[in-house]
């Protein structure tokens, strides 16, 4: 009989449900229902939160103030994968990004469509909404840089809100 | 806005691959291709160890002794479980109701954590005599015993 | 063990315990018992130097709770250790954050033991032992415990309805307790006798439910406790015992129980414990379901083997009894897995500093805390109104 050690092939399948809580739940409902992306400002150090939260971390106090963010802002940096790894939400070249909404003091991840080039730091971009409408984060698909010509790139205003 | 309180889904589907070590390679390679269970047995405290493992957790002492015990033996605990929980590896509920006992296989010191034939609980007592149910053909995993029926020498 | 020096428990807090807290995310409910905790001790986030947080993050599927939940539990900044070991965890954590304030490194020390088992599959979880061997028949909690019950009965030979009266006696003192998960001050043997079987022996009713909930406490030097807390509840002992990693290697394990009887045996004896059931005012044990705490009568002294029926058929065990045990409810009536063992301390610690409110036993000044997990791993606390 050999010698050689064996190894056991083994799987893991379990369904998780995760509450988002009162405050996470009001700023998924607005990305699914009014396109708008919601912040919350702390009293203690005034600085806009996002995503929107029921407490400020660094100060540790209750915060109530919600403030509407972007819906544009500026890539902070980004990040393109070419490794397609499990549990992305879509095939590579994957981007992600940090994005600076304006009026928001946190940096915002999310997923900036394209391969990456043509970006900068800097460049300005601005949500793109996607098809479905299920309350989670990816009501909002992705971003994309604000198309260069007009001050903002937006035709209209149904570009605001998808 | 409501008050709506939302939920965000997610199903956890994960593959591993588990190295067996030395001590269970053996055995399952043995139970695959011989049909036989072994144990372990300690130089300190005598015990024969099921599952055969490396080390003695008690004595500190490496095992080396490798012991044939069952495929007879006796029953020295046992349900039956009736509550449908899921089972992690599939992500679906086990059938039920399904037997389940401790057996010490004839020459092992510990007992096996394994189903039961029997769901009858007026069939089902300690110190039943039982005996290993193979499963054919051997794949050299736990699933190749499939349980214990009762013993009728 | 030798203490260096002397500490106490001076402040508490906890959710309220339920089915299912959708309010909160996972941090936020850890906010909830951290807030209260540091309210009831009258400190400041800042007061905190090191933050212990007891999670079994596989139930929720998330990794990092540590991560997570670092804002909520008031540990940006400072050195946080996570632990992780199923229904000891809020013991463990419990003890990690006793020695690290009796080790004089830190001063205070907060410890926020917390669960959502709402999001996630507990039992699931609890069947991802030992992939090799044990996994593909692994029943979680109720299956393991029918096992051993069924060697329990065969050896004391309890009946049904002595094990019910366990649990008959933690719901209804859950009633008095507005924490509680599950509080039932109707209950009867009969009601519990005709709930559905889960696993023969285990009814529906006898087993401890799955809960939402979390539970802190803060720990503080001589220097501090005196300083700010009128009465402390000082730390006497504490002990850890871990067995073999298969049931089958635990010999007839509720009957036996060696890892409790050892912790309790080095607990007594470092608190200077001679007769627990005279000497001791309250305990708060970890009881997964009705029979285990019949158990653990016999593995804490509290009787001789064999006479556990007749510490709760005597009512020597309810609150008006000689030894008030889980005037909580026990996790019978709450079980956040990872904060159901700090929860039995700050309940140990309430009955210590007589803020129990209509589940206050009276005076208390020497009170047992267990925690139980997996298999058979046992922590035991003494907590007293006397430093020693």
């Amino acid at each position: 009989m050999s010698e050689e050690p064996l190894v056991v092939p083994g799987t893991i399948a379990i369904p998780f449900s995760y509450a988002a809580g009162a405050a996470a739940s009001r700023f998924l409902a607005e990305l699914r229902d009014a396109r708008r992306i919601m912040a919350t400002r702390c009293p203690g150090c005034r600085r806009v939160l996002v995503p929107a939260r029921s407490f400020c971390g660094a100060c540790w106090v209750d915060v109530d103030d919600w403030v509407e963010v972007g819906p544009e802002g500026v890539l902070v940096t980004w990040s393109t994968l070419h490794v397609p790894l499990p549990h992305l939400a879509g095939p590579v070249p994957y981007t992600l990004g940090l994005v600076r909404l304006d009026g928001a003091d946190t940096d915002f991840l999310h997923r900036v469509a394209g391969d990456g080039s043509g970006l900068a730091r800097g460049t300005r971009v601005r949500p793109v909404w996607g098809e479905t409408r299920s309350g989670g984060l990816l009501d909002l698909a992705h971003f994309v840089p604000v198309t260069p010509g007009g001050p903002d790139g937006l035709r209209d205003d149904r570009d605001r809100r998808g | 806005m409501g008050h709506e309180l939302l939920r965000v889904p997610l199903t956890l589907n994960l593959t591993w691959r588990y190295a067996a070590g030395r001590s269970f390679s053996r055995f399952f390679r043995t139970l695959r291709e011989e049909g036989r269970i072994l144990g372990r047995r300690c130089p300190g405290c005598r015990r024969v160890y099921l599952p055969p493992r490396p080390l003695c957790g008690d004595c500190f002492r490496r095992l080396e002794e490798w012991v044939p015990v069952g495929p007879q033996g006796t029953l020295r605990a046992f349900t039956v479980v009736h509550f449908p929980f899921l089972d992690p590896t599939t992500g679906r509920p086990r059938p039920v109701p399904f037997g389940m006992g401790l057996v010490q296989l004839d020459g092992a010191d510990t007992t096996v954590n394994h189903y039961l034939d029997e769901t009858d609980l007026g069939r089902l007592r300690i110190g039943l005599r039982v005996e290993a149910v193979f499963r054919e053909p051997r794949e050299g995993t736990m699933g190749d015993i499939r349980g214990f029926r009762v013993f009728v020498s | 063990m030798k203490w260096r020096r002397r500490f106490a428990i001076i402040g508490t807090g906890q959710t309220r315990h339920g089915r299912q807290r959708d309010d909160v995310s996972q941090p936020e409910l850890v906010r909830e018992a951290a807030r209260r905790a540091l309210e009831d001790a009258e400190l400041h986030v800042g007061d905190i130097e090191a933050v212990v947080l007891a999670n079994m993050e596989l139930f929720e599927g998330r990794a990092f709770p540590e991560l997570w939940c670092a804002e909520g539990a008031a540990a940006l900044g400072k050195p946080v250790l996570k632990i992780a070991t199923g229904g000891t965890s809020g013991t463990s954590g419990a003890i990690a954050g006793a020695l690290q304030v009796a080790s004089g490194v830190f001063e205070t020390v907060l410890v926020v033991g917390f669960e959502k088992q709402s999001e996630g599959q507990t039992a699931a979880g609890m069947a991802l032992t030992d992939p090799l061997w044990d996994r593909h028949v692994a029943s979680a909690a109720i299956g393991n415990f029918a096992l051993s019950i069924s060697q329990y009965l065969h050896a004391r030979g309890v009946t049904p309805e002595q094990a019910a009266r366990v649990v008959v006696k933690a719901r209804r003192n859950a009633a008095n307790n507005p924490y509680a998960h599950l509080q039932q001050p109707e209950l009867t043997v009969e009601q519990v006798l005709a709930s559905r079987v889960l696993a023969w022996p285990i009814h529906l009713l006898e087993m401890c439910p799955t809960s939402d909930g979390a539970c802190a406490v803060v720990y503080a030097s001589e220097a501090v406790a005196r300083r700010r807390c009128p009465r402390p509840a000082w730390v006497r002992a504490v002990a850890t015992r871990h067995d073999q990693p298969y049931i089958g290697d635990l010999d007839d394990r509720l009957v036996k129980m060696r890892t409790l009887r050892s912790a309790a045996r080095e607990a007594y004896r470092e608190a200077g414990i001679r007769e627990p059931l005279r000497e001791l005012d309250v305990a708060e044990i970890y009881e997964p379901v009705s029979y285990a705490e019949l158990a653990w009568y016999e593995a804490l002294d509290l009787c001789p083997d064999g006479e556990a029926a007749r510490l709760i058929e005597d009512g020597v065990t309810a609150m008006d009894g000689e030894l008030p045990v889980n005037p909580s409810g026990g996790v019978l009536s709450t079980n956040p897995v990872g904060a159901s063992g700090v929860i039995r301390t700050a309940e140990a610690a309430i009955q210590v500093q007589g803020k129990g409110g209509k589940r206050q036993v009276g005076d208390v000044h020497l009170a047992l805390v267990t925690g139980y997990g997996v298999y058979a791993w046992s922590d035991v606390l003494i907590l007293s109104s006397r430093p020693g």
